[in-house]
């Protein structure tokens, strides 16, 4: 191996390199074409119903814990119950919104690929 | 606190990453190893590094701090800072890995075949990275002036030199392991101290609960419209800042891309929990220092006065060591990231050009930060976030997902979230704190609408500049990099 001086990104080393023949039959025919714009249409759906999904949740937990009867009062352990949900309660909803996303898209990912496999 | 102490952590530390920095030196042999470790990294130590790059002074120092002057509302600061990751994993994550850029400039500029599009890019970028540098800085100067005694300027400076020696000597070669090794020393540093407060006070939970609920300032509690502002700043910021792309790239594919970005979101999870304890345990047994305007020292004060002696002398310094490690990893991401941008940009590429990028990568911002006072450190980052979500977000977002993004939608939208939320920011501070409307204090929540719309419509009265590789760009970004059939 040599060694070589590296200074900056280079927007060269961005080109890229050959591409697998799939995505080369994905690129130039027009069914390849209906096919990658459906992957991207479903990717983005997916990603937009989960972050809405989220959303909700937290908005769900912000209104309980401003408008909920017998809220203010309520502890666990002695904690009272708005640190303990906003403070511990929501990263285990993004870590379960975050698991989730990944299953679809690899999905939505193993589905494009059949179909772009079996033409 | 002892200021030899004080002064052994911030050696120890700059010395551990030094040497970390150097071993690397050696795997270090082509282009690809320099920039993404030659994919060889797993994604524990590639998650690790993102945790340890992203964690910074408003992570470490600042969320307490703010907990401790403002209870339930700074609650959502840390949510914010990790469900940002969510957004980057659901949006950004994957189609970013396979864009093959190295930083946000090179993306825009191969989406929309625009020369001009990377100038202003790159501008912003070189703007949201002096920004975030600076409360880093000023991060530095408080731990110092609390742990050791010397005046403030000797923490900033510090900060620049160790960076600026690492950065200019090539001792960041091997930044993955340094930034991973950050990480877990950041957890350590805030993990062992909080625990250790626990167990000695277990016990008196019922007088701990009124505590909390009291309001150690006057502070007035922050409105619907403030929360959802910073959420909105922190949820779409993130995903703009431009250390964060370049530590994607060390993945093979954008599969890994995505289940690294699924342990960056367990890692932050777990860290966020004990500045929120501190904060907690803060606003119960050490009120007085939101009173007395020190609310960011928090967690380098409460060992101290909730243990003392010995045993409180070396959590110090272990708190002490985890904060430099926040300063130093986050400065020297942003400061290589910079310094790519600017000698790319400005100074030709060349390595002298590289150097004197990174001196002014990290010099600039020091002189930002001895002109301007420390705020709440968290709130300051939260500045910052709102500036990127206006326009590093939109670009973004909109280039990878929509086809009819035009060089020209771009560099309108992204000029306008600059013109108005830099504004926003510079009126309310020049109105002060506590005078400016809250709507210029928080501004995100306009501001990156009317970036996204201005954006797209340009685009759309501009639809003859759609760039005409717009479908190769596309399936490049979106399709998987392998046939999937043989993963079944």
């Amino acid at each position: 191996m040599t060694r070589v001086r590296v200074t900056a990104p280079r927007s060269s080393a961005a080109a890229p390199a050959r591409l697998p023949y799939s995505r080369e039959l994905a690129e130039n025919s027009d069914v390849g074409q209906v096919f990658v714009r459906s992957l991207i249409r479903s990717q983005l759906r997916l990603g937009l119903v989960v972050a809405c999904g989220f959303l909700v949740i937290v908005a769900a937990f912000a209104l309980v814990l401003a408008f909920g009867p017998g809220v203010a009062g309520t502890r666990i352990l002695g904690i009272p119950l708005d640190w303990l949900l906003i403070g511990a309660g929501i990263y285990p909803v993004i870590g379960l919104s975050a698991w989730l996303y990944n299953r679809a898209a690899a999905r939505n990912e193993a589905r494009y690929c059949d179909l772009a496999e079996d033409r | 606190m002892n200021p030899a102490v004080g002064l052994a952590a911030f050696v120890a530390v700059s010395l551990a990453t030094a040497a970390i920095g150097f071993y690397g030196l050696r795997i270090s042999r082509t282009t690809s190893d320099f920039y993404v470790a030659s994919r060889t990294v797993p994604p524990w130590w590639n998650a690790s590094a993102i945790g340890g790059e992203y964690l910074s002074a408003a992570s470490f120092l600042g969320v307490a701090g703010l907990i401790l002057l403002s209870g339930t509302d700074a609650l959502w600061f840390p949510v914010g800072y990790t469900a940002g990751y969510l957004m980057l994993l659901l949006f950004v994550a994957a189609p970013l890995r396979r864009s093959g850029a190295y930083t946000i400039p090179d993306f825009t500029e191969a989406r929309l075949e625009s020369k001009a599009v990377r100038r202003v890019t790159s501008l912003v970028v070189v703007a949201v990275g002096w920004l975030y540098i600076v409360p880093q800085l000023h991060g530095a100067a408080l731990t110092i002036r609390i742990s050791t005694g010397l005046p403030s300027w000797v923490g900033s400076v510090a900060v620049v030199v160790v960076v600026c020696l690492t950065v200019v000597a090539g001792g960041m070669r091997s930044i993955t392991f340094v930034q991973a090794f950050q990480y877990w020393l950041k957890l350590t540093a805030l993990a062992v101290p909080v625990v250790f407060l626990l167990l000695v006070l277990a016990g008196g939970q019922t007088e701990a609960a009124a505590g909390l609920e009291a309001n150690p300032t006057q502070l007035p509690a922050a409105g619907p419209y403030q929360n959802i502002s910073l959420m909105v700043a922190l949820l779409f910021g993130t995903l703009g800042l431009p250390h964060v792309l370049v530590r994607f790239y060390t993945n093979p594919d954008g599969q890994s891309a995505r289940r690294t970005t699924l342990i960056v979101l367990g890692l932050l999870s777990v860290f966020y929990l004990f500045p929120t304890i501190s904060g907690a345990l803060g606003r119960v047994f050490a009120p007085e220092l939101a009173r007395s305007g020190q609310a960011d020292a928090l967690v380098l004060l409460l060992p101290g006065r909730l243990v003392g002696g010995t045993a409180g002398e070396l959590l110090s310094a272990l708190v002490v060591a985890g904060a430099f490690a926040a300063f130093l990893s986050t400065t020297s991401g942003l400061v290589v990231s910079l310094a790519g941008v600017i000698s790319q940009d400005v100074l030709g590429g060349s390595v002298r050009g590289f150097r004197l990028a990174a001196l002014l990568a990290a010099v600039v911002p020091l002189g930002f930060a001895f002109l301007t006072d420390s705020l709440a450190l968290a709130a300051s980052v939260g500045l910052v976030f709102a500036f990127t979500a206006s326009t590093i977000c939109p670009v973004l977002l909109l280039g990878i997902w929509w086809r009819g993004l035009s060089d020209a939608g771009a560099i309108a939208g992204m000029a306008t979230g600059a013109v108005l939320c830099g504004g926003a920011m510079v009126s309310s501070a020049l109105l002060g704190p506590g005078n400016s409307p809250v709507w210029l204090a928080q501004p995100a929540a306009w501001t990156v609408p009317a970036a996204f719309a201005v954006m797209v419509l340009v685009s759309r009265a501009t639809r003859k500049r759609v760039p005409r590789n717009v479908v190769r760009v596309m399936t490049r970004l979106h399709v998987p990099e392998r046939p999937v059939a043989t993963e079944r």
